[in-house]
């Protein structure tokens, strides 16, 4: 027993993988800007160069939050690509979490075909710091294709999918399952290059830790009667 | 249906290979392959086609002039040490012109005249300077005065005396020929060699560009019409660097019979002249594109042309690779899935939510003039959605947001932060103007 594991600590590192230890990224990994996610992903971040895929319950739980430290560093000369969102990337938001607007790059309203072809151009053309995209449907041989386009440039690619895609095989080298907890978000990791996750991991975003409070904290609030219409200070 | 004397001037290697050589009759042509396919000479086009390989040949030198019917005189002496020497400028003048859908002869010589007479007679020539190069003219035949304007009583002249080489000619004594009217034989001559100056007249390139082509074949298939694209956009390519100049737009007129024509808008976000950029752009725009009938000739027209940066060569190859990139993408992106499809985000001074918010082109910084930071949700619905009121838990709130009554469109609004029944963290408001109407307007994604 003991024989082994001495023979196989001599080698060099990176040779032989052990299951228990996450594997080292072939690509430097992009810090996701959560400690304790980053203590969970192989090579400490998003994956460099690889597809991984979002599974959320429901929108509105946290899953842009969770990639907003990823934007933020957009470079001058790269685009952040949104590829047929569900709903609109609401700009003021977007500006005051410190996302450069004018490099997000907003693809809209493409049927799958032309979707597929735009996830597929942002990725291989290596002039995006990020693609977050969001198929309405995929087959395993696309998310195939999808997964080599974004290794071969070098691209983050992030598809969100629906929660019945958790059940199935993906060729995606980080698969995340999100679901609502209160002050942020709670993550399940579906698939990673490393032992399997055991519990799920409980992260906080900063745009949500302040509705910790207890959800009837203000469930009653004071009707706020009408004033009258007129004209008021911008800044009121 | 044919002049009576009519001659084949050039054939194709399949009806060479039936035994038709240029300069044998039509009728014998006939007889000898019935079904060849002839084209009467259109002088025109030929005109045209010179003047379009003028045009794209500046960018080997701004020195050049059109010799009709069938010459293009490039003065090549200024650009040797720029594309490496003769015999790279030469191999690299020849491979660009195939990309014309063109086939030419060339040589190079130290004076036009001689560097005319050997590309007809000995293509791929290449003489340079050094002292005795008109001894290779010698060998040259003596029926090549005839297109530089001798007549033919001159010629018949030189062939009673046994004249047949250029060199011949040239030793005959010059106060004799001249008596008998073959003064410009000698004129010729001392141009070819270099001993008289023989001044061109300069072609100037067009101010806007416009390559036309007609298809062989009419077609609808895109990869044909690819083919013929490129071919358009190798000759505006040479027309933007001989101006020294790059563009933003063109417009590709595709020419139907029956039709009226289809017309291909290609936008660039950066000026370019490279027509590989063009060339993917149109591909783009080809594939989405439906074409009511078979194509029977197109047309590539520039748009205003710009004035390039100068800039020099980097050792480590070209700066801002990926900035050239970033905008290919939009570029490709806005040509396939249209314009207004592709764009970037801006801010308005609009404290409406669904106000607040605008698209612009790709890429450009719109205004930030944001008002004072209040929390905004990440997504935002398309509408406003009707929900009601025991599915949420109100957490934060009210923001009240009253405004637009001058512009028709007034929003009096309460906004929370909410909790939905699935968990989602949502952004929703009562409508003032109907209290107890509740809706989602965003979420916080």
């Amino acid at each position: 027993m003991g024989a082994p594991s001495a023979a196989l600590a001599s080698l060099p590192a990176g040779l032989v993988w052990q299951g228990n230890q996450l594997a080292a990224a072939s690509r430097p990994a992009h810090p996701t800007g959560f400690a304790e996610l980053d203590a969970e992903l192989p090579g400490g971040g998003w994956p460099g160069g690889a597809l991984t895929e979002l599974i959320a319950t429901t929108p509105g739980i946290g899953e842009l939050s969770l990639l907003l430290p990823l934007m933020r560093r957009t470079g001058a000369q790269q685009w952040l690509a949104f590829i047929a969102p569900p709903l609109l990337p609401y700009a003021p938001a977007l500006h005051a979490a410190g996302v450069p607007l004018e490099r997000v790059l907003l693809v809209r309203n493409g049927d799958a075909a032309q979707t597929q072809w735009a996830i597929r151009q942002a990725c291989s053309s290596g002039a995006c710091s990020a693609v977050l995209a969001w198929p309405a449907q995929t087959d395993n041989a696309s998310l195939r294709r999808l997964q080599l386009a974004a290794e071969a440039s070098a691209t983050p690619l992030f598809l969100f999918r629906p929660p019945a895609a958790a059940a199935q095989a993906s060729p995606a080298v980080l698969r995340l399952q999100l679901s609502a907890a209160p002050g942020g978000v709670s993550i399940h990791i579906l698939k990673r290059r490393g032992p399997a996750a055991s519990a799920a991991l409980h992260l906080r975003l900063p745009a949500r830790t302040d509705t910790t409070a207890p959800p009837h904290a203000v469930a009653c609030p004071a009707p706020a009667r009408s004033a009258p219409a007129g004209i008021y200070p911008r800044c009121a | 249906m044919h002049q009576p004397r009519a001659q084949v001037i050039a054939v194709s290697a399949s009806a060479r290979a039936r035994g038709v050589h240029p300069g044998c009759s039509i009728a014998a042509a006939l007889a000898m392959a019935p079904q060849i396919v002839l084209h009467a000479r259109r002088p025109e086009l030929e005109q045209a086609t010179l003047e379009e390989l003028a045009a794209w040949a500046g960018r080997y030198t701004p020195q050049l002039s059109i010799a009709a019917p069938d010459t293009v005189l490039l003065d090549i002496a200024a650009s040797l040490r720029l594309f490496g020497g003769l015999q790279m400028l030469a191999g690299e003048i020849g491979s660009a012109v195939a990309a014309l859908g063109l086939h030419v002869h060339h040589a190079v010589a130290p004076t036009p005249r001689a560097a005319q007479w050997l590309a007809q007679h000995r293509p791929g020539c290449l003489i340079d300077g050094t002292h005795g190069w008109q001894e290779v003219l010698d060998e040259l035949p003596v029926d090549l005065l005839a297109g530089a304007g001798v007549s033919t009583a001159v010629l018949e002249l030189l062939a009673t005396l046994g004249i047949r080489s250029l060199g011949q000619a040239r030793r005959l004594p010059r106060a004799g020929l001249a008596r008998r009217q073959g003064a410009a034989v000698h004129a010729l001559l001392a141009q070819a060699c270099g001993e008289v100056a023989d001044p061109r007249l300069s072609y100037q390139p067009p101010e806007r560009h416009r390559g036309h082509l007609l298809l062989p074949h009419p077609s609808t298939r895109i990869e044909p019409l690819l083919f013929a694209v490129s071919r358009l956009f190798a000759a505006l390519e040479g027309w933007l660097w001989a101006h020294q100049a790059v563009l933003e737009d063109c417009r590709l007129v595709l020419e139907h019979e029956h039709h009226p024509p289809t017309i291909v808008d290609i936008h660039s976000t950066t000026p370019t002249r490279a027509q590989t950029q063009l060339l993917v752009l149109a591909r783009e725009h080809l594939a989405t594109l439906t074409l009511p009938a078979a194509v029977v000739a197109m047309a590539l027209e520039s748009g205003p042309a710009q004035r390039a940066a100068q800039r020099s060569g980097d050792l480590f190859g070209p700066a801002g690779g990926k900035d050239g990139d970033a905008a290919l993408l939009a570029d490709r992106l806005r040509a396939r899935l249209g314009a207004e499809r592709v764009g970037s985000l801006c801010l308005h001074a609009d404290h409406r939510p669904e106000r607040a918010w605008g698209i612009t082109a790709a890429g450009r910084r719109g205004n930030c003039d944001s008002l004072p930071a209040a929390p905004r949700p990440l997504w935002l619905a398309q509408a406003p959605r009707q929900v009601g009121r025991a599915t949420l838990t109100l957490l934060e709130g009210p923001e009240r947001i009253e405004s637009g009554w001058w512009d028709g469109a007034p929003v009096r609004r309460d906004y929370y932060l909410a909790r939905d029944s699935r968990c989602a963290l949502c952004w929703v408001f009562e409508d003032l103007d109907q209290p107890g109407q509740w809706y989602v307007h965003g979420l916080h994604g």
